[in-house]
């Protein structure tokens, strides 16, 4: 009785699937494509006073520039492939290439997407939506982010993640206006840097794992579409060789969304045990200890386009502010490896005017002030008021 | 038994699959559907970009991507495909369509039909990404109605209002509705 049942079942499931496919190419009068490029690019002009390249040497300005490509592949209704390559040019002018990321997303179901391969991680909003830089709505990221446009002296507290492993993504639809969406993944985790004693946490994918632990984390938000969306995000793994290291951190977002302004933020913390030896007397091993490192952040953005004033010259001119924080335990009392900015505290404001020049494309010149508290945590201090005109462009 | 279970929850989800395919995606409402979701979800991170930026193939690998990055459900994302395709033309200019020149469809339901109020307020009811097209005919001019729906971009290059495939006579026609 059970197999008729479970061959009836097969059989049920099979047919309706074919139906499914039969009533897709019936009705649908789209074109249905296989690939597509889209992606983005910028080229960007820095000065900066008394600015150094990673030699020390005098750098009177820089320009460097970015193509981005996501090649897109739609394999069938429920299978979509997608890679992000960023091709740039660094300070010395040499061309560095990188994968973003290179996953399939699994169409589970109308409300679930199982994501397997590398990924940016939903954690926060700007790294895994916001930061290309035609959707950055300044010239830089914020200052509780690292790398990806540069943080100069102020180094940033957290980056943009990405990792491999797999994603579980949900939306549940509350109301017209409501959305509840939840990721929850697992990937291979941190990693530490090099160096014999916490050494600091490096969260990048690469191949293989250091350790025999995955990380874990997820992002859950809600939505009062079209204006409002506030999420939160923790992320969770071990990151020392021997795995008794732990790195822990969570993320609260939100982005309000007006017809003329916007306004979105984040609010960053991180705990990182670090590991050590006090110094013993003469030749004799000190005590072990085990503390936590901690990093905190946060950055507010906003913006107000011209349009509002009805004056149609302004109509492509766009306001643009933000203020970002970071603070950290490292005071330089403690004898570790940790990465020389990641001590530091301090504030940067940035202020930009963008001129737009299509709906994905824009013209920003922004100006950048920092100020950072603790000199003496770091071995050297550079000037960082920085002077931005970029170019940038979605395709 | 865990089994068939298992196998019924499959049934049950391939089901799901087939009631998105159900609805024609030319269906006004869905078109109109998709209109809603493309104002309330693109901006959410960016500048909503003009169907014209994609073919129609494009588009549909596109939307995937976008899904997935936007929380859209499956429903939405064929309806933004549906409105998307529904402004684009075979011309890659996206030239005013002709074949239309005799059109019997009333203002109100081209402002349907195209989706308008996806993105613009009308009477209390649609989207905020673009103005609100109450009085728009007399605060801004009949020229500018004009001029706005033969080339959404001509008084702002940034502008995300898709070039409709619409005939002089529908333009007329949705400046009379507006009117009134």
């Amino acid at each position: 009785m059970k197999k008729v049942i479970l061959q009836s079942a097969v059989a049920t499931a099979i047919s309706i699937s074919m139906l499914t496919s039969a009533t897709a190419q019936e009705s649908s009068a789209l074109d249905i494509g296989r690939l597509a490029i889209a992606g983005y690019g910028d080229v960007t002009y820095i000065e900066q006073s008394n600015m150094k390249d990673e030699e020390g040497n005098d750098v009177q300005n820089n320009v460097v520039a970015r193509f981005v490509p996501i090649f897109l592949f739609q394999m069938s209704e429920k299978i979509h492939i997608e890679a992000e390559l960023e091709f740039s040019t660094n300070a010395e002018g040499e061309t560095e290439t990188e994968l973003e990321y290179a996953n399939m997303h699994y169409f589970y179901n109308d409300n679930t997407i199982i994501t397997a391969g590398k990924f940016l991680l939903p954690f926060g909003q700007f790294g895994a939506n916001l930061h290309p830089s035609w959707i950055n709505k300044a010239a830089s990221n914020p200052g509780i982010y690292g790398g990806h446009g540069g943080n100069g002296a102020l180094g940033g507290v957290t980056g943009i993640w990405n990792d491999t492993g797999i994603n579980i993504a949900n939306t549940w639809n509350l109301g017209d206006a409501g959305r509840v969406f939840t990721d929850f993944y697992t990937v291979s985790g941190p990693r530490q840097e090099e160096g014999d004693h916490g050494g600091g946490v490096e969260i990048e994918s690469k191949k293989g794992d250091n350790n025999d632990s995955m990380a874990f984390g997820g992002r859950i938000a809600y939505a009062f579409l079209p204006e409002w969306e506030i999420g939160m995000s923790y992320y969770s793994g071990a990151y020392s060789d021997d795995g008794d290291l732990d790195y822990n951190a969570y993320n609260i977002d939100f982005n309000w969304v007006g017809s003329y302004a916007s306004v979105r933020g984040e609010i960053f913390g991180s705990t990182a045990e670090t590991e050590g030896e006090e110094e013993g007397e003469e030749e004799g091993h000190g005590e072990e200890w085990v503390k936590d490192f901690d990093k905190r952040g946060w950055y507010i953005q906003g913006t107000w386009q011209a349009r509002q004033l009805g004056k149609a010259w302004l109509n492509p001119v766009e306001f643009v502010v933000r203020y970002s924080d970071i603070e950290s335990d490292f005071d330089g009392s403690v004898d570790h490896d940790f990465e020389e900015d990641g001590g530091k505290t301090g504030s940067r404001v940035y202020y930009g005017v963008n001129y737009w020049l299509e709906p994905s494309a824009v013209l920003k010149l922004g100006a950048e002030s920092t100020s950072i508290d603790n000199e003496a945590a770091s071995h050297t201090t550079v000037p960082d008021d920085r002077i931005f005109l970029q170019l940038a462009f979605g395709f | 038994m865990k089994l068939i279970k298992i196998m019924f929850t499959f049934l049950a989800l391939t089901l799901n699959t087939f009631s998105i395919q159900a609805q024609h995606v030319s269906d006004p409402e869905l078109v109109a559907e998709g209109a809603k979701a493309y104002s309330e979800n693109c901006a959410r991170c960016h500048n909503a970009r003009p169907a014209e930026e994609y073919s129609k193939k494009e588009w549909s690998v596109v939307i995937p991507h976008m899904r997935a990055k936007a929380h859209m459900t499956g429903k939405e994302a064929l309806a933004v495909e549906a409105f998307l395709a529904s402004t684009l033309t075979a011309d890659v200019r996206n030239a005013r369509d002709y074949e239309n020149r005799t059109t019997t469809r009333s203002g109100a339901e081209l402002v349907t039909q195209f989706g308008c109020q996806g993105c613009h307020q009308l009477k209390g009811e649609g989207g905020k990404l673009g103005p609100s097209l109450d009085n728009v005919v007399i605060n801004r001019g009949e020229t500018f109605i004009l001029n706005k729906l033969m080339d959404p971009k001509f008084n702002n290059a940034a502008s995300a209002m898709p070039k409709y495939p619409m005939s002089e006579e529908d333009i007329k026609a949705i400046i009379d509705f507006l009117r009134n």
